[in-house]
Order: structure tokens, then C-alpha cells, then sequence
């Protein structure tokens, strides 16, 4: 029993990362169709300015997290009106190689200014064991579920209730239309790759507080895929509800079954839910004949 | 647009498909083979390494592009296509040590049965859907040759005997660059052949409008599967002449590092032209070599030579962006504006 | 064809500028090769190690060199990627050099057969048992116990701690040719010598972000001990899980993991566990440990920061240096079979206590058969034991 509840907190809470990174993700492709390659990278990013802040600089942590995340805000940004502005219109394959090259610069950088040595990341996420059913488990891993429950929370009621998500909903319905409507796509593009940025800083951190800061945070960005895949590649709740199951999935083939399947049993399941469902479990269905 | 051969008229079908229509092309093309040619006998060896790597490359673009630039479906799975073409030729050199040519054709066909294979996908989904499709496919692909020690060893490095065709044992660049450089004027032909013929077309009219495309009677499923499978075969081949030419094959030349190289490629090359998928290879290629030979000059504490791979990585992320945002058309197209303004020189158009 | 006129320009121009590359001058100066990993998987522990290299050709240059030559060392990272490797070892040997510092088990193994043709003395950071015997692999030397050995003396260790009661110990390896070198080895060891040892393998796939699923599977098997054989930051993410989980296991790392940077990462997850360190940590106080620190002083460095890698780095580079000095000494050229007999030939290689004496056979080329057992006590590994054999 111990194992079942110790292979769970643990799958929720690598879930609940992915979740964090998988929404960024799909805030991208909500609003503006892109996707992004370079996610991994922009966790990476999160997880040493963070460490760099608090470690080198001696900031306090909640400066350090601020500072990060006016980083990847700016990034963001930047991003968006110096990159992606310039392919509007571009056929897709073009879309998706530019954040490809774009994941291949920003970690390139990271490798320039930081080198290759791993670091220990700063202890303010404690990371003690409790004890949850007679199970023992690392408190950062709550805090990863907990972290993750209040940013879907915060979500829903951005894209609900205020103006700005309603705009980014609106703009990812129909562009023509929202325009027509006064609506600002430029604005809300660059909030969308904005928001993405701190989801990404929040999601680095955590990852990085379980595993150390290193260059091998940016490989998780590829398992980002089966999540949004299974959940849907425009529905905010079906990244959390994806990386929920992707996390458990790969837990428990690793605790039961074991034999390094672990490792691939995500893209197995994301070819599995290709061919089933495409559009995923939330997504929004496009009419496409042959 | 440009009109590039002005003032040539044909008057058969014949003379209208035909490769070379003027005689400044016809002595072009004399050019370009006196300097293959030549190039063996005045590169230094490092440099040859680096042209056979180039003619390998060369192959595996024209086959990329043929699924990419001329049918409009995305891969991002060629390092996994080139893994099974080289871990075919691998194993039937060392298992059953027969003819190179036979492991050849074993890699083509394997090779071109898996590609199609993850091309099913492709009949129903498009765009970025197909390009996750083809990512996992490459994952799930190293994974199996990592895990299947049987046949492939494994994490282990599958060692080749160096390879001998009809008595003739074949050492040292140069020889192999005559091998590698007849193999990639072969796939040069055929690709370019390729259009000429019904295949091709449809394959075009697929990338370009396939509903349309099936209205007018050109299969859809069909033709994608082909395109997945013809596309494939050169890969394969190109996997195959890797195995042959390195004689040490492990996981790590084929991971997703390689078909994002690949995809480079043909998008600074130019999609949907030969010549791109040509110009593309020699320049991803060509440009990190020539850094690496750079930092041999500057041994010592160097920023440059401490951070070789991490430039490297930087250089190549940023030609990628650069080429996108500034000339998407890529390589080809800079080379035909280059061909134009001469040719309508004094006038502009 | 047209079509290929414009690259094949552009590759032409390459080529002819920067043109091809000239034997090694033989009169003065020495010509070595370095292959290293400084980015990519084993770079935590590949870094300080290639500096130990490089900062000791930098040391006996500055002294003169060997004999009046000096050593020109020429490097690259290949990221612990095989077909990089071989291709910076086609690269190096048109270079002109005559020896090799290498690195990783894959690549090494990969190019045992091009260095026995090519006669190039390679010297790897790979301790794998495969390139020991030189009738099979005449140009391999290391200098180091192999992993095979580390792992015998290992598995000993942990039959005397459990005083002849049967115990179960779970292996965690690297995902390569490196984690699994000992692997067969430790088995046949336990059933030669009827050791009371369960003996299980794990491996640790690379980018792992954690360790729980298998250990858990290590708790069903009711190990107590888990060996190591990776590289310092898995091993400590490893380390940090058993401790978050509660596990009441021992580590015994194999001499990658065994270091300052496991400690560091681990933090208090490292207490109480052990090494088969065969290079002396940064603590110990022995003569041999005086040059290198020196030289770090002298660039505002310590020891402590650099790691034992560094001393390793050093060392292994001082061994070889030997060797091409009894080949200056006894008249004859610096080649790559020359080099290779008088490393053979050579008398006990003190290393001032870092580690045992190094010596190579004309039958094997592993260079050390003994190693120290160290254990996190107060925040370092200290020694807990003196040389012990498998």
C-alpha cells in the first residue's frame, strides 16, 4: 500500500511539473497556433536565473523568483515581437523550426554563461519527508501539487472573469473577429508568450529543487508533448488533467514494471492517442476531411 | 518574377523535360563535375572527412525533402529512419557478412517498409499533429535499438568490418569519397528525375492542395504513404552508406540532435528544391566543422575553445532563425536572386 | 550539375584555406592528444578532470619541459558522444600526435581497434576491464583498478560489513557501455568466491528527474546496500531520494561518484555512505597532493574546489609524461610503439600516496589493482580503510 500512495504523490507531482509546463505551452498555442520547441529551454532558463539570483547574487528568495520572473517575461516578449512576428503567415514548418533553433540559442547561452557544472539548487522549497500514509514523501512534491491546483485556480479565473482572457479567448477563436471587435492581437499575444514565461519560471524551480540545476532539466521539455497531446492542445485544463496522467503513467510502469520502459511509455501513449483521439481529451475538434 | 531562361523555346515534349535547356548550363554542370572531381586531390584530410559527410548527408536531405518540401508532410523523425537503415546495414555485415550491397538494399527497404509504417499517422493528421506523430515515433525508435540487445547490442557500439565490394576492400577517404560522391549523384539524379514523372507530381499536388488533389484523382492515402516510403528508402541508404563508411555505429548518431540537423538543412537549403537540399547539407556541415578546426588554432584557455559545443549549438540554432526570419526561402533562393541579377543585368526584373 | 556549383565553391575555399594539416615537427616539441568530455552527460566529473590534464602539461612545460621538449597538448570536448569522438580521434591523429588522453568507456572501446592499427598509446579515463589485456588491445592503458575490480572490492566490503549473513545489494548503473563494464563481473565475483549476495541491476536512464519508482523496487527486494556505478550529480539525485524515502540502504559509489561533488549535491543525503576511491580525496594529507595544490595556489585556486578529478587528471598525465621521458632518455624517437614499451617497462610510478604505485605489464595495462575505501563522516569522505585488494 506505501508503494501505491509513494508511486502516486510522486506521479502527481511529476505530473503537476509537466502540468506547469505544459501550460505555458498551450497559452502559446491558444492564442497565436505556434508551437513552442523551445519550452524545455525557457524551464532551463527559470531553474539558473533563479539559482544565479539567489546563490551568486544572495538575494532573498522571493526577490530571486521575482527576478526570475520579470526575466522570462521579458524573454518572453522579446521573443515574441523579434521572432515570431516576422513569420506570420509562414507555412507551419517554418513556425516550428524557428522555436527549434530558437530551444537550440537559448540553451546554448545558458551553456555560456553558466557552464556545465551541476548545482545544487537553494533550499528555501523544503524538502523534508512527511509522512502520508505510511508512506514517506518529499514535502517539494506537495508543494509541486499544491503550486499547480492554485495556478489552474488562478487560470480559470483569468479566462473567466477578466478582460485580458477573455480577449485571449476571444483571439483564439477568431482573429478577424476579435480584431473587428477592438481587440489588440498584438497585446495579447505578447501576454500570452509573457504568461508562458512565468509558468515556465514556476515549473524550472520546482524541477530544479528535485534534480539540481543542470542542462538536463531542458530534456523534460520533450515529454511536455505527450501532455498536451493527451489533453489537448488548446485546453488549459487538459494540460493539468495530462500531466496528471503522464506522470502517473510513467510512475507506475517504472515502480511496477520497470526495464527502462518508463522511458518511452509516453510517446507510446501519445501515438496510441493520435490515432484514437486526436484532438485529445479537451480539445477542440477541427473538421478535416482525408 | 524572374524569368530565368529567357528567349529559350521548345518546340518538342522532349526539350521541354529536359534537364539543361541552355548552353551556359550545360557548362556549368561541366564545372561543377571538373570540381568534384578535383576536390579529393586538393582537400587536406580533415576536409575530406568532412566531404564525405557532406555526401552522406547529402543523400538523407534529398529524401527529407522529398517528404517535406515536395509533399508538404512533416518529419521529425529522420534520425530514427537513418538509425534502422544503418543498424540494417550493420547487422547484415556483421551477422551474415554478406555483399555491402546487399546490406544496402536491406537498408533501403527496411528502412522504407518502417517509414511508411509511421506514415500512417500521416493519413490522418497534419501539420504540427503529424510532427509530435513523428517525434515520438523517433524516441520510440532509439529506444527499441537501445533496449534490443539481441540484434542491435544494445547501448553498445556495433563494430563493422571495413567493407569490401567484389574483392576490393575499401580504405581510406579518398576511396570512399569516389563511393559516397557516385551514391549522391545517383540520389541527385533520381530526386531530380523524380519530378519529371506522375509520382512526383502528385506528390506536389498533394503538398499544395489535397483536397483538390484527390478531387482530380490522385490518391491521398496512396501518395503519402509512398511519399513516406520513397522519402524513407533514401534515407535508409543514407543510414546504410553511415554504417559502411564509419564502421562504429552507436544510438547517439541518430537522436533527435540529427533529424533536427536534418530539418535544418533542407530549410536553409530551400524546401522543394533539390539543389536547396544540396546547398543546405554542405552548409549545416561544412559551417560546425570549420569552427571546430578554428579551435584547434586557438588552443589554450580560450573563451572559444572552452566553449566550443555551446557555440557551436549557438551558431547553429542562430542560422536556423536567422535564415527563417530574414530569408525563409533559404540557400536556393539566395543563389537564384544571385543567378537573375546577372542574367537581367542592367535592368532589375 | 548546376546545382552543386555554389557549395562545392564554398567548400573549395575552405579547403584551400585552411589546408591541410603537417606532421608533428619531431625535433622539439611533443605532440599530445586530448579527448574530453566538458559538456554532455559526464561533464560534472570530465571537466575537472581535463583540467588536471592540462594544468600538469602546463606545469612540466613551464619546468622545462620533459628532457628540454616541451608537450604541445591539443583538446576538444566531444561531449560523450561516440561518433564526435572518433571523429576529433581522426582529427588529432592527422594532427600528427603521438599519444592520446582520452576519456569515456564507449568511445574508447569503439576505438580500440583504429588505435592498435594506428599505434597511437591511448590513455583513457575509461577503467573498463576490457582494455586491459594487452594481447587484445596492445595500445590501452589506464591508471586506475578497473571497474570490474573497484566492483569485486566492493562487493567484498559489503560481505564483511554483513559479517557472512546473506544480504541483498541492488546495482544502479549508468545507461552505457560504462555503467554496465562491471556489471557481469560483480556476478561471476559473488558465485567464484559464494559470497552471501543478492545482486540485482538497475539502470539510471539519463535525464531521470528522479529515482522513486525504482527504489521502491529496491525496497521490495529488500536491499541494503546499493552500489553506484555513474557519475557524481546522479548518483547524489539518487542519494537525496533514499533519503527523502527513508530507505535504510548504504551506497558504496565506484570511483566516479565517490567525490566532492557528490557530496556537495547530496548534502546531508551523503552521510554515512561509502566509496571505492582509488585516487586519494582532496583531505588526505600525503606528499603527493603538494604539486598540484601548489599550482592551484599559484592561480588563486584550491584544491578542495578543483575535486579529486583534477589530482586524477594530473596524475594520469605525469604517468604517461614518464613514459615519454624514459623513451627521450634511452635515445630512441617518440613514437607511439616506443612509448608504448617503456610504459610497459617502466619501474614502480609513485604517486606520492594519492594513490598505490602504478605499475603497467607487458601482459596488462591496468595500471593500478588496489583501491582505499572512504565514508561521508562530518561533512567529507574520510578514510576508513587502508588498500584493499578484490
Amino acid at each position: 500500500m506505501s508503494t501505491f500512495v509513494q508511486l502516486t504523490v510522486t506521479g502527481l507531482s511529476n505530473g503537476a511539473i509537466l502540468a506547469l509546463a505544459a501550460l505555458g505551452f498551450v497559452l502559446i498555442y491558444k492564442s497565436s497556433a505556434v508551437i513552442n520547441f523551445a519550452q524545455g529551454q525557457f524551464l532551463l532558463i527559470g531553474a539558473y536565473v533563479v539559482w544565479a539570483l539567489t546563490a551568486d547574487a544572495g538575494l532573498h528568495w522571493s526577490l530571486a523568483v521575482l527576478g526570475a520572473v520579470l526575466v522570462a517575461i521579458v524573454l518572453g516578449l522579446l521573443v515574441e515581437r523579434l521572432i515570431l512576428r516576422p513569420l506570420v503567415g509562414q507555412p507551419i514548418i517554418s513556425v516550428i523550426m524557428v522555436t527549434i533553433g530558437l530551444a537550440q540559442v537559448l540553451g546554448a547561452l545558458v551553456l555560456i554563461i553558466w557552464g556545465t557544472t551541476p548545482r545544487a539548487f537553494p533550499d528555501f522549497i523544503p524538502s523534508d519527508s512527511v509522512d502520508l500514509l505510511g508512506a514517506q514523501v518529499g514535502e517539494s512534491r506537495l508543494w509541486a501539487i499544491g503550486l499547480v491546483g492554485i495556478a489552474l485556480l488562478a487560470f480559470a479565473l483569468f479566462f473567466t472573469r477578466s478582460r485580458h482572457g477573455i480577449a485571449m479567448r476571444a483571439v483564439a477563436d477568431d482573429q478577424q473577429a476579435a480584431l473587428a471587435m477592438g481587440i489588440s492581437v498584438r497585446r495579447v499575444f505578447a501576454l500570452a508568450w509573457a504568461l508562458a514565461g512565468v509558468s515556465a519560471v514556476v515549473g524550472g524551480m520546482l524541477l530544479a529543487s528535485l534534480v539540481g540545476v543542470s542542462s538536463e532539466i531542458s530534456g523534460f521539455g520533450l515529454l511536455v508533448f505527450p501532455v498536451v497531446i493527451l489533453g489537448g492542445l488548446d485546453s488549459v485544463l487538459g494540460a493539468v488533467v495530462g500531466g496528471a496522467v503522464i506522470g502517473l503513467l510513467t510512475t507506475y510502469t517504472g515502480g511496477y514494471v520497470g526495464g527502462g520502459l518508463e522511458t518511452v511509455i509516453p510517446y507510446v501513449a501519445l501515438v496510441l492517442i493520435l490515432l484514437v483521439k486526436p484532438y485529445g481529451l479537451f480539445g477542440q475538434a477541427r473538421i478535416e476531411r482525408v | 518574377m524572374a524569368a530565368t531562361t529567357t528567349g529559350v523555346y521548345h518546340t518538342t515534349y522532349t526539350a521541354d523535360l529536359a534537364l539543361r535547356h541552355t548552353k551556359l548550363e550545360y557548362v556549368r554542370l561541366a564545372l561543377t563535375l571538373a570540381v568534384v572531381v578535383v576536390l579529393p586531390f586538393v582537400a587536406s584530410p580533415y576536409w575530406l572527412t568532412v566531404l564525405n559527410q557532406i555526401g552522406i548527408a547529402i543523400v538523407g536531405a534529398i529524401g527529407l525533402n522529398i517528404l517535406v518540401g515536395y509533399t508538404g508532410q512533416i518529419s521529425l523523425g529522420q534520425g530514427g529512419f537513418l538509425a534502422v537503415g544503418a543498424y540494417t546495414a550493420g547487422i547484415v555485415a556483421t551477422k551474415t557478412g554478406a555483399s555491402p550491397l546487399l546490406g544496402i538494399l536491406a537498408a533501403v527497404l527496411a528502412t522504407a517498409l518502417v517509414g511508411a509504417f509511421f506514415g500512417l499517422p500521416a493519413l490522418r493528421l497534419k501539420g504540427l499533429y503529424l510532427a509530435i506523430a513523428t517525434l515520438a515515433s523517433q524516441q520510440i525508435i532509439i529506444w527499441v535499438i537501445t533496449h534490443w540487445e539481441f540484434v542491435t547490442g544494445g547501448v553498445d557500439a556495433l563494430v563493422l568490418e571495413p567493407v569490401a565490394l567484389f574483392g576490393w576492400t575499401i580504405t581510406g577517404d579518398t576511396q570512399w569519397y569516389w563511393v559516397i560522391a557516385g551514391f549522391a549523384g545517383l540520389a541527385t539524379l533520381v530526386g531530380t528525375n523524380l519530378f519529371r514523372t506522375g509520382l512526383g507530381r502528385a506528390f506536389v499536388a498533394i503538398r499544395d492542395q489535397d483536397i483538390a488533389a484527390e478531387v482530380v484523382g490522385v490518391d491521398p492515402m496512396r501518395y503519402k504513404l509512398l511519399a513516406f516510403a520513397v522519402s524513407s528508402g533514401f534515407v535508409g541508404l543514407a543510414g546504410a552508406l553511415t554504417a559502411y563508411w564509419t564502421q562504429i555505429l552507436t544510438w547517439e548518431r541518430f537522436t533527435l540532435d540529427v533529424s533536427i540537423l536534418y530539418l535544418a538543412m533542407i530549410i536553409v537549403g530551400g524546401l522543394g528544391s533539390i539543389s536547396g537540399a544540396i546547398y543546405g547539407a554542405a552548409f549545416m556541415i561544412a559551417l560546425p566543422a570549420y569552427l571546430q578546426q578554428l579551435s584547434f588554432r586557438f588552443q589554450g584557455d580560450s573563451f572559444f575553445v572552452s566553449n566550443l559545443p555551446a557555440l557551436q549549438l549557438l551558431i547553429f540554432g542562430a542560422t536556423i532563425v536567422l535564415f527563417l526570419v530574414f530569408e525563409p526561402k533559404g540557400m536556393a533562393r539566395i543563389w537564384q536572386r544571385m543567378k537573375d541579377y546577372f542574367r537581367l543585368w542592367p535592368f532589375r526584373y | 550539375m548546376r546545382l552543386r556549383t555554389g557549395a562545392v565553391a564554398v567548400l573549395l575555399a575552405l579547403a584551400l584555406t585552411t589546408g591541410a594539416q603537417g606532421a608533428a615537427d619531431g625535433s622539439s616539441s611533443i605532440k599530445i592528444g586530448g579527448i574530453f568530455a566538458l559538456t554532455g552527460p559526464t561533464s560534472d566529473v570530465g571537466v575537472p578532470y581535463s583540467e588536471g590534464v592540462k594544468a600538469y602539461v602546463t606545469y612540466i612545460n613551464g619546468r622545462g619541459g620533459i628532457k628540454g621538449r616541451k608537450i604541445d597538448f591539443i583538446s576538444q570536448d566531444y561531449a560523450y558522444n561516440v561518433a564526435r569522438g572518433e571523429q576529433l580521434y581522426s582529427q588529432l591523429k592527422s594532427n600528427g600526435v603521438v599519444a592520446i588522453q582520452g576519456w569515456g568507456t564507449a568511445d574508447t572501446e569503439a576505438l580500440r581497434t583504429r588505435v592498435n592499427a594506428d599505434r597511437i598509446p591511448y590513455m583513457s579515463a575509461s577503467y573498463a576491464a576490457t582494455l586491459i589485456n594487452a594481447q587484445e588491445t596492445p595500445y590501452n592503458f589506464f591508471v586506475a583498478p578497473s571497474y570490474s575490480t573497484q566492483m569485486r572490492i566492493a562487493l567484498r566490503f559489503i560481505a564483511d560489513q554483513s559479517k557472512g549473513q546473506q544480504t541483498e545489494v541492488a546495482v544502479f548503473h549508468h545507461d552505457s557501455p560504462f555503467g554496465q563494464s562491471p556489471l557481469e563481473d560483480g556476478k561471476r565475483y559473488i558465485q567464484d568466491k559464494s559470497l552471501k549476495l543478492g545482486y540485482k541491476t538497475y539502470t539510471m536512464a539519463a535525464g531521470a528527474t528522479d529515482y522513486t519508482a525504482q527504489l521502491t523496487q529496491v525496497q521490495s527486494q529488500g536491499a541494503r546496500w546499493i552500489i553506484i556505478q555513474n557519475v557524481s550529480t546522479p548518483a547524489a539525485a539518487l542519494a537525496r531520494d533514499i533519503a527523502r524515502l527513508g530507505l535504510n540502504a548504504k551506497i558504496v559509489c565506484l570511483n566516479w561518484c565517490g567525490d566532492e561533488i557528490f557530496v556537495g549535491l547530496a548534502g546531508r543525503a551523503a552521510v554515512g555512505h561509502y566509496t571505492v576511491q582509488p585516487w586519494g580525496t582532496t583531505g588526505l594529507k600525503v606528499p603527493g597532493l603538494k604539486a598540484p595544490s601548489a599550482y592551484l595556489a599559484s592561480r588563486g585556486k584550491t584544491l578542495g574546489v578543483a575535486s579529486l578529478h583534477f589530482v586524477q587528471g594530473w596524475y594520469t598525465m605525469a604517468v604517461m609524461s614518464k613514459g615519454i621521458e624514459r623513451v627521450i632518455a634511452s635515445g630512441k624517437t617518440v613514437d607511439g610503439p616506443n612509448l608504448k614499451s617503456a610504459l610497459e617497462t617502466m619501474p614502480k610510478f609513485s604517486t606520492g600516496g594519492v594513490t598505490p604505485e602504478v605499475k603497467f605489464t607487458p601482459r596488462t595495462h591496468e595500471g593500478l589493482h588496489s583501491s582505499r575505501i572512504f565514508q561521508v563522516i562530518r561533512g567529507r569522505f574520510r578514510q576508513v580503510t587502508g588498500y584493499r585488494i578484490p
